[in-house]
């Protein structure tokens, strides 16, 4: 497992932006993440993986600021999450796993309300709006309400909503959880493409393996609140395994571990 | 502070589509007609019998203020006692349950901004309601002659003691997702600061030997906002009562920021 770890924390090129050292959250005595240390650097995208209940959530809503740690240092593009919280929270677009919607508002009507909390200056909102709108191919319903929209819409405008103010980091709480097939592959396209075109770091979580493969450049392994794995998927899949087999691997031994 | 209005005016949007808003300011609309309506019919009469009797001398005590503005201003404090939860039950109890509160919350905004976007939400709506009940003196204008200093002092008392009730609705609605639960809260918090402290003072200064001068009867009887309308409604206006309506919403909100924070932390 060390040595897992360790490749993950290699030198990247560029500057780091996610900067997590000893992140804990306790509820009372159940231990949702304890000790979790990660760096990720500019433009990555990474894939937050584990099963359900494995602390994902819990992180991510510690990386945006919602909840704080119990302990453990957390910066978002050298801002600590905490002490300098306005400029780390402006730094980040973030999916919540319900995308946080108004039913009664229309897509363009919510968008610049967002754009507006994430200070995007007046004279750049109109057009910041639009682009968001667009990219989640979202011009067409813009004007509907949200409660009569789909649920792969609704998804969307929670996507335009993360990425309106152009943050550095994205951070997106499985954002294909309950779509159609097709859908999900839109979604995916897009962030792929926010990848590709806006240079953004991505943290994304799933259990969804094959959307790992297809998107992210690594992948962090959770399991029961710690970190298990922690490597680019080049490495992972270097010699022919596919990433399920690692995936059950990993938790296999770790619960034979802890069963030990 | 600029997000407060952008916060502030978001919420009144959505609080315009909703038909919590209509329902509320059509009852609103209804009551003070029905109210006004009464006070002016009491009124009539009274000048009549008095006419009959020829009691000249209390005819020319009669004046619009007293005897028609007035009571129809301090009833109308009552009954708002009764629509307003149901306005500010959803205020922050909905973010909540909508999960919009974790965007709130992670955008670059301080709690501050949040608490206080709500509380002008609602301050807007109650003004709405406010001149709703100032259109019916408005009219007496036309036909007679009240005076204005004194119509004006008690809508201001109107206005007052609805923004303090605005600040008891914030603070109900961030304890809890449950918008009924908001709703009982606020309600029950309104009827004991608006109308029962004055009488739970009455009860427990009966069996002790404590008298209604004391200290603490007084501090309860400061902390009621009935004892600050009524002289208002006579055209007093006194920086203690101003004080009192600053202070107690003050005292809501910074409760209310206290809730929000200290949610995270759990």
């Amino acid at each position: 497992m060390d040595a897992d770890a360790s490749a993950g924390e290699k030198e990247r090129d560029g500057q780091t932006v996610i900067d997590v050292r000893g992140l804990s959250k306790r509820y009372g005595d159940f231990e949702a993440v304890s000790e979790l240390s990660f760096e990720i650097g500019e433009g990555e995208v990474v894939g937050f993986l584990g099963p359900n209940g494995a602390g994902k959530t819990t992180t991510m809503r510690m990386l945006t600021g919602f909840i704080p740690p119990t302990n453990g240092v957390i910066r978002i593009a050298g801002a600590d999450i905490f002490s300098e919280g306005l400029d780390a929270r402006r730094a980040i677009g973030y999916l919540p796993e319900t995308p946080p919607l108004y039913p009664e508002m229309t897509p363009a009507g919510y968008i610049d309300f967002v754009a507006k909390l994430k200070d995007v200056p007046r004279a750049k909102r109109k057009d910041a709006v639009l682009r968001a709108l667009t990219r989640c191919g979202l011009l067409d319903v813009s004007g509907r309400e949200i409660r009569q929209l789909s649920k792969g819409f609704r998804q969307r405008v929670g996507l335009a909503q993360a990425i309106v103010h152009e943050p550095k980091v994205l951070i997106l709480d499985e954002p294909t959880v309950g779509l159609d097939p097709i859908q999900i592959r839109e979604i995916r396209a897009l962030i792929r493409d926010l990848a590709a075109t806006g240079g953004q770091t991505i943290l994304l979580s799933t259990h969804i393996l094959a959307e790992v493969e297809i998107i992210c450049q690594r992948a962090i392994l959770l399991h029961h609140g710690r970190k298990v794995l922690d490597q680019p998927l080049s490495e992972i899949v270097a010699d022919g395994r596919s990433l399920e087999e690692v995936f059950t691997r990993v938790m296999t031994r770790e619960t034979e571990g802890a069963a030990a | 502070m600029r997000h407060t209005g952008t916060i502030a005016s978001r919420e009144l949007r959505s609080l315009f589509v909703s038909p919590v808003a209509y329902i509320v300011l059509t009852l609103w609309s209804v009551i003070a007609g029905t109210f006004f309506l009464a006070s002016l019919i009491g009124f009539q009469e009274r000048l009549i019998q008095l006419t009959q009797f020829q009691m000249l001398q209390r005819i020319e005590m009669m004046n619009l203020n007293d005897d028609l503005i007035e009571p129809f201003i301090g009833s109308m404090w009552v009954i708002i006692l009764f629509l307003l939860p149901a306005v500010t039950m959803g205020l922050i109890s909905s973010e909540k349950a909508n999960g919009t509160d974790e965007l709130l919350l992670t955008s670059p905004i301080s709690i501050w901004e949040i608490v206080l976007g709500k509380f002008f939400a609602g301050v807007g709506f109650v003004t709405v309601m406010s001149l709703i009940v100032a259109f019916f003196p408005a009219l007496l204008f036309i036909y007679g002659e009240p005076e204005v200093g004194k119509t004006l002092s008690g809508l201001l008392s109107l206005l007052l003691v609805s923004v303090t009730y605005v600040a008891v609705g914030v603070f109900a609605s961030s304890v809890t997702r449950n918008q009924l639960i908001a709703f009982i809260l606020t309600f029950v918090l309104l009827l004991i600061l608006g109308m029962m402290l004055p009488f739970i003072v009455e009860i427990s200064m009966a069996g002790s030997g404590l008298g209604r001068d004391s200290s603490i009867s007084q501090i309860v009887n400061w902390m009621s906002t009935g004892s600050h309308v009524e002289r208002m409604l006579k055209g007093l206006i006194d920086t203690a009562d101003l004080a009192y309506f600053f202070v107690a919403s003050a005292v809501f909100l910074m409760l209310s920021k206290t809730v929000i924070e200290s949610a995270r932390w759990r």
